[in-house]
């Protein structure tokens, strides 16, 4: 009944090895270590370097919180803080306001093989080149653009499409808004149909339906489609950087041009330190959102 | 219900926005498509006419060719390599009850949800203090670490369906632990393996920021890209992003059709 003799040495002394109690330790290890030199411990040695100096252009050990000081009592820093804040709070708003109308439409009211094949779309422009899509809106948003080549044909003036806050959100929802619209529709397939039937035969409008049993149910998913969205939204540099043109610049963009055009790593560090604090508080205080009442989990 | 005019209006009205919704997302990929075609230096309506020059002319430079090269052999390396880890992370998760092991499961899950400039910064720091910077083997080892997030979650996902029984079966029949895994888990788990390998290729091939930070003098195709968007307006990068977004969309369709991203359809109600 035992196959033990067929099997080599070898698989035998590692099968001994995994049966042990210590088998997820010898299995694990591999990619535990590799999350640990490559994203723990950079990010550990981030916080480190918030506390070096720069000598002479090199960086060198020590410990000054002059770095902190510093970032914090610069108005560039302040300014940045506040530009990002807002930009990242208007697309959060944005994205799951737009978002919800499609996702109830996708999950609700389009039949299962439709159903499919919208997540499918919208899975696609999650993975494809975000860069290449940017550059296509200021093709399209341009001076010289296509919006405003047919706007002067048909006798306008040139709109300034591109460079404010309009292109800015255009870009930031292209990188949100297919991932605000998936959140919502797992989180609304999840809702018991037969609480939104019941809900009708009592004699609610669709509209009551919406607001006091299902926006209530998937209040976890409306959650996770605004952390989502706001985390990508504040720590995004392409948009900021080319349909904005960097002005007002954003906390990534300070931080890349602090590195890139110098050796001021400490000061850079200290700026992605803050945006991951203030990331984590965000995180947190989300997690302070009540569930609602019907406390369902959707698959993710 | 349909038949009351209100009901047809709204009926309208969620398919009209919902196609405008699918409109604004396609609509950047389409004009790169179609202005990768167009004999105009500049994209601009009218079309100038229909030309393969800048299809060409991005074959014959140097600089989108290598690029391109070291982009599908960093995304084979991270997919492997992700697929691999991904798989072993999630077994473990999934069949054994540790200390620590929300946090052995946080370190793999979080780095897609660090902002890639800061994360580039991270361990372009960290990677060139300890002599590890500026390779291709760098940016695979950091791509790896990204994707194997993405990895775990759609293995893991397919581990829950396995039922405990299968693999104690295996047990009884005296198969070892490790033979259980080889002989029967991995089998079970072929489709999401599939698709872990199609999506971490498709996520390394996509990713710049950290390529740019930890690649030194290494282009990745995307680099090369983000390279070419601050430099002068050129028209090859029309030609070179509907080149990656054909590679990148049927990565992801691949990806897609080897696993399910979302709930299974008719069994919620």
């Amino acid at each position: 009944m035992c196959d033990g003799e067929e099997r080599p040495n070898a698989s035998r002394r590692l099968a001994n090895r995994l049966s042990a109690p210590s088998g997820p330790a010898i299995l694990g290890v591999p990619v535990l270590l590799w999350q640990v030199v490559f994203f723990a411990a950079p990010l550990i040695f981030l916080v480190v370097i918030t506390f070096w100096q720069v000598k002479s252009f090199r960086l060198e050990p020590a410990f000054v919180t002059d770095n902190w000081t510093r970032v914090f009592s610069s108005t560039s820093f302040e300014r940045a803080l506040w530009n990002t804040l807002q930009l990242s709070l208007i697309t959060t708003v944005l994205a799951v306001v737009l978002a919800f109308p499609a996702a109830y439409t996708i999950a609700l009211r389009l039949s299962p093989r439709m159903r499919d094949l919208a997540i499918a779309a919208l899975v696609v422009p999650i993975f494809s080149s975000y860069l290449l899509r940017i550059y296509a809106w200021q093709l399209v948003l341009s001076p010289e653009g296509l919006v405003n080549s047919l706007w002067t044909w048909a006798g306008g003036q040139v709109l300034p499409l591109l460079g404010g806050g309009l292109s800015l959100q255009i870009g930031l929802l292209t990188l949100t808004l297919p991932l605000a619209v998936i959140v919502l529709v797992l989180a609304l397939s999840s809702v018991e149909k037969s609480q939104l039937e019941a809900a009708e035969n009592l004699g609610c409008t669709r509209f009551q339906v919406i607001c006091h049993v299902l926006l209530p149910s998937i209040r976890p998913g409306l959650v996770l489609a605004a952390t989502t969205a706001f985390l990508l939204a504040f720590g995004d540099y392409v948009s900021p950087v080319f349909m904005t043109g960097s002005n007002p610049p954003t906390l990534s963009i300070l931080v890349v041009d602090t590195v890139k055009s110098g050796s001021q790593w400490p000061r850079a560090s200290v700026i992605g330190v803050s945006m991951l604090l203030l990331l984590t508080t965000i995180f947190l205080l989300a997690r302070l959102v009540p569930t609602g009442p019907s406390r369902k989990r959707w698959r993710s | 219900m349909k038949n009351r005019p209100a009901s047809m209006a709204a009926y309208l009205l969620q398919r009209i926005y919902l196609l405008l919704l699918f409109v604004f997302l396609a609509t950047p990929m389409l004009i790169i498509l179609v202005f990768s075609f167009d004999r105009n230096r500049f994209p601009s309506i009218p079309w100038g006419g229909f030309s393969l020059a800048w299809h060409q002319a991005i074959w014959t430079d140097s600089l989108v060719v290598d690029a391109l090269w070291n982009s599908v052999l960093i995304a084979i390396g991270t997919a492997i390599i992700s697929t691999a880890l991904g798989f072993v992370a999630a077994y473990v998760d999934y069949r054994y009850r540790f200390r620590g092991q929300g946090l052995f499961v946080g370190l793999i899950a979080m780095p897609p949800a660090v902002p890639a400039s800061i994360l580039g910064m991270a361990m372009l720091a960290f990677l060139s203090r300890i002599g590890y910077s500026g390779r291709i083997d760098t940016i695979i080892a950091c791509h790896v670490a990204l994707a194997t997030s993405f990895s775990m979650a759609i293995i893991r996902l397919r581990l829950g369906e396995i039922g405990s029984e299968l693999e104690q079966a295996a047990w009884n029949l005296g198969a070892s632990r490790f033979r259980a895994i080889v002989s029967v888990v991995v089998p079970f788990c072929r489709q999401s393996l599939i698709a872990s390998f199609f999506l971490a290729a498709a996520i390394s091939f996509d990713e710049f920021m950290i390529a740019w930070f930890v690649g030194g003098v290494h282009e990745t195709i995307s680099v090369r890209i983000l390279n070419l968007l601050q430099g002068q307006v050129n028209p090859k990068i029309n030609a070179i992003g509907t080149v990656v977004l054909l590679v990148s969309v049927v990565l992801v369709v691949v990806a897609q059709r080897f696993t399910r991203l979302h709930p299974p359809s008719g069994q919620l109600y």
